[in-house]
């Protein structure tokens, strides 16, 4: 309580400037941590500069308060993943000429459940997560001579032209993306 | 009811999937990084996007009612989640169902099972809509406190322009945290806590867990000292109105620092629909002891605001502390609301509110 009542009998003009020095150093010894760390007077009082500036106006934009909502989070809740679809070998579809190349699951770069603190985990995009897939619908397609493209999980121009090819081929419904209809067309199983 | 989760159907996947939709007019922040994905086609209530050259189908009434949300496609499963809504102000991440406190008015009361879905959820909030006021509950969100810390961390360094509201029961803060808590800094996390009590055998009483008020307030202590912003949150109900005085004196006196004292009213749900008949306060016929801890608190300068406190069940003096607090996709109002003056700013009731309000005194204006 004491360090509170300082200021306003420094306020009042009741100690020299050696209370000041005193004041300072007694903030400085709260903070037993490094030397970054800001005194706790400093942090309290820019809390209260916080505090003062939001008093003027209710529903100041520098402020928590300011639109606040309460949150529950009734109703939410995520279901749980929890069998992993796992890529089968690709295999020719149903002729036996063709044999597949053996494709490994590339490995996906998610981020370590412990980034370092401070460094921003390297993101996977999409295309990561679907390029195996993508790879054994390249492979299938390119097994039946519709695509001539590479075999590098990324659906670019050359296989959309190739799925719509395709889909024209095997009348399924034409969109020149990876369909669940082109999956089981082209026999690649799910599970 | 605005719906939380769509029904889709894609393609199998390997691991869960965050896309942004986009219909051909949504307007382009910033490049969504390989996560958008584009409206090809719409027809029988069921709306084609183009992700990555996958096709992803949406059932949806309308597309453009979905346009710009961030939606969580787990690996399994043929439901999507819609983690952050475009124009929506209500979006909160739920990170974990688990909770080591069973409030006797809680809204969600826990599950005992696990899921981390932070990385989604770093995802997701690269390529969130600009300025969003983002919610991490559960569950207790700390159960999962370092998995948390490096999601708030990476966050609030990759989108600067966004703030974090973190509801914690305050229980599992330890020093060494508080680096951590000082650097993310007061003004992009506030963290929501609840003290139900100054009487620490009835908040632990309430909130279900031996020792719970003792250890609450030596982390309320710490995070004071390590300059947190503090939203402290107490649902009035019949166990603790008669003490709201003497809890208002102990927040004013003994917590210094706060940002704001959420008084809320109780949510009828979960163990909140359970314990309604004995724990349900009504104010709007017994305002008093609510209405004599905010001239305490205010008159020592802690402001307050009154959450899912319906206007028209406020005293006209305190009305201007309630705030329209309840999230867009559980608000519901009255049919006798219609036409009252005070709607735009009202809190509404509660998707499972009474059919009455639960409220005795309700008088649209």
């Amino acid at each position: 309580m004491k360090r509170f009542l300082i200021p306003s009998l420094l306020a009042a003009g009741l100690f020299g400037g050696n209370a000041v020095h005193a004041l300072g150093q007694e903030s400085q010894s709260l903070d037993n941590g490094p030397e970054t760390k800001k005194p706790l007077l400093q942090k309290l009082q820019l809390e209260h500069l916080f505090t003062l500036a939001r008093h003027s106006s209710h529903r100041s934009h520098s402020s928590h308060r300011s639109h606040s909502s309460h949150r529950s989070s009734t109703g939410g809740g995520y279901s749980a993943p929890s069998r992993l679809y796992t890529p089968p070998a690709p295999s020719a579809p149903s002729s036996g000429f063709y044999t597949a190349p053996s494709l490994s699951k590339p490995t996906q770069t998610a981020p370590t459940p412990s980034a370092p603190t401070g460094t921003v985990p390297a993101l996977p995009g999409n295309s990561n997560k679907f390029a195996s897939i993508v790879m054994q619908v390249q492979t299938a397609l390119f097994a039946y001579g519709y695509y001539e493209g590479a075999i590098d999980g990324k659906v670019g121009e050359g296989t959309r032209t190739a799925l719509r090819q395709y889909q024209e081929a095997n009348g399924l419904k034409v969109t020149g993306t990876i369909t669940n209809d082109v999956l089981s067309s082209l026999g690649i199983a799910a599970r | 009811m605005i719906p939380l989760r769509l029904s889709v159907s894609t393609v199998p996947l390997s691991e869960p999937l965050i896309l942004r939709l986009r219909g051909s007019g949504s307007p382009d922040h910033f490049s969504a990084e390989g996560h958008d994905a584009v409206l090809q086609s719409f027809s029988d209530g069921m709306a084609e996007y183009d992700a990555n050259g996958i096709s992803v189908s949406v059932r949806v009434s309308d597309p453009t009612l979905i346009d710009g949300d961030i939606l969580l496609l787990p690996s399994e499963g043929r439901t999507a989640h819609r983690l952050i809504r475009a124009g929506s102000s209500h979006n909160t991440l739920l990170v974990t169902e688990r909770c080591d406190q069973l409030c006797v008015m809680c809204s969600q009361p826990p599950k005992n099972y696990d899921f981390d879905l932070f990385d989604s959820f770093a995802e997701a909030i690269r390529i969130a809509p600009p300025g969003q006021y983002i919610g991490i509950s559960g569950g207790e969100p700390l159960l999962l406190k370092q998995r948390l810390f490096d999601f708030l961390i990476s966050s609030t360094r990759a989108r600067p322009d966004l703030k974090f509201h973190v509801l914690t029961n305050g229980q599992h803060f330890e020093m060494s945290d508080m680096e951590i808590i000082e650097a993310l800094g007061a003004e992009r996390v506030l963290w929501g806590i609840p003290l139900y009590s100054a009487d620490p055998g009835l908040h632990d009483k309430i909130v279900g867990k031996s020792g719970a008020f003792v250890t609450l307030i030596q982390n309320l202590a710490d995070l004071t000292r390590a300059g947190a912003a503090i939203e402290l949150r107490t649902v009035v109900m019949r166990s603790n109105v008669e003490s709201f005085g003497t809890l208002a004196n102990f927040i004013t006196t003994r917590l210094p620092a706060l940002q704001v004292w959420a008084i809320m009213q109780m949510e009828r749900i979960g163990f909140g629909r359970m314990n309604w008949t004995h724990e349900f306060c009504d104010t709007s016929l017994e305002f008093g002891p609510v209405a004599s801890a905010i001239d305490v608190a205010t008159a020592r300068g802690l402001p307050v605001s009154l959450y899912n406190f319906p206007l028209c069940t406020v005293p006209s003096d305190w009305r201007r502390y309630a705030v329209a607090s309840i999230s867009d996709w559980k608000q519901k109002f009255l049919p006798q609301c219609i036409d009252c003056a005070l709607r735009a700013n009202c809190s509404g009731f509660f998707e499972w509110s009474p059919a009455d309000g639960g409220f005795q005194r309700i008088r649209p204006e």
